[in-house]
């Protein structure tokens, strides 16, 4: 890697030489420098190595190695077609249409609420909001709007300084 | 020792002929070989190492399943680019609207008090700070900025993998810093600041 000196030296707005780049990724002192000549190399710095996937690549590429194995298995698995094109469009037009005629007659028929669930509806909800109040100075309240007057409201409070197992 | 036509290891391109000819192990060894650079590219048009896993995987089965529409006339990572970036970018527009349907639903009441914090490169914030400005930017538009700025990808390059011309990507990228510069100003004013000195 090319020393600090040589690295300003050589640092111009826009740069894409392969060596100051690999300077700048590298070097914390460097990057206020270059953020002062192309304010661009603030975001530019994020660049250079390649990262590697979580678990590592060769835990990654047995699992790409795994999908496409089982996908060749189900592949071979499948039974032949039995129907050309034409017979499975003509299968799929009988079954929508009797499916559409269903609808039609069950639509006519009049509806009839079961007992249990007519019950279910006089009753009213009863809820006890679990905290009423909140105060802290770095937390985040998200409010979730009720749809109608007697919903539940619901407030989301992200606070880092809360218990986890709160 | 002096490297044979036997040692030397084959090229993408010969890898993709003994891939179509029915050899697994080729297959496995083009993973390997490319499996830092669509992870990084991923990651960094994603922001968040799990997805860009899951996505990254996904890119090698689509790479698997469509390796016969490869023509080896063309750099083979031109077209694994463009692989990865349609499959970033479905990701990003789904992953987009599932988050703007939660949102529309939510009000900010609150946020945490603002954090006074010096005017200095931390370089380990600047990825934070890349992943919050660059939420306003079009899939697209972050996938060429990713490209252009961070994978040092001429605009004629990104034209290629994109299929677009080298003038749009040049637009793209113009507006992509002047948003990006916008929400700086506007979530990150400590760092905007270096902006506004230098220009």
């Amino acid at each position: 890697m090319i020393s600090c000196q040589t690295f300003r030296a050589n640092l111009r707005p826009g740069t894409d030489n392969a060596e100051v780049l690999e300077h700048l990724r590298h070097c914390d002192a460097c990057l206020n420098a270059a953020v002062d000549v192309d304010p661009d190399m603030f975001f530019r710095a994020i660049g250079g190595d390649n990262l590697v996937p979580p678990g590592g690549v060769d835990a990654f590429v047995g699992d790409v190695m795994a999908q496409v194995r089982s996908r060749q298995t189900e592949s071979a698995a499948e039974p032949p077609s039995v129907f050309s094109n034409m017979r499975r469009l003509a299968i799929a037009a009988t079954v929508a249409a009797a499916v559409s005629t269903g609808l039609i007659v069950s639509n006519q028929r009049p509806v009839q609420k079961p007992a249990s669930v007519q019950a279910a509806v006089l009753r009213p909800a009863v809820t006890k909001p679990v905290i009423e109040t909140y105060e802290s100075k770095n937390a985040t309240i998200v409010e979730v709007p009720s749809e109608a007057k007697d919903d539940v409201q619901v407030v989301m409070i992200f606070d880092e300084s809360l218990p986890a197992d709160l | 020792m002096i490297p044979t036509k036997d040692n030397l290891e084959p090229d993408d391109r010969q890898l993709v002929e003994t891939i179509r000819r029915g050899d697994e192990s080729a297959f496995e060894q083009l993973v390997r070989r490319k499996t830092s650079k669509v992870y990084s590219l991923c990651y960094r048009i994603i922001g968040n190492a799990e997805d860009s896993k899951d996505i990254s995987q996904l890119v090698f089965i689509k790479l698997w399943e469509n390796l016969e529409k490869y023509d080896p006339r063309y750099a083979f990572d031109t077209w694994l680019y463009r692989l990865v970036t349609n499959v970033a970018i479905d990701f990003l527009r789904n992953r987009q609207s599932r988050d703007n349907a939660v949102n529309s639903n939510l009000r900010l009441v609150k946020t945490a008090a603002d954090a006074e914090q010096p005017v200095t490169v931390q370089r380990k914030e600047v990825e934070t700070v890349f992943n919050e400005v660059s939420s306003v930017l079009s899939p697209k538009q972050k996938t060429i900025f990713v490209m252009s700025e961070m994978d040092d990808l001429r605009s004629s390059e990104i034209a290629r993998i994109l299929g677009c011309r080298e003038s749009t990507v040049r637009n793209h990228l113009f507006n992509a810093r002047k948003l990006m510069q916008q929400q700086l100003k506007k979530r990150f004013p400590e760092y905007s600041r270096l902006w506004e000195e230098s220009r």
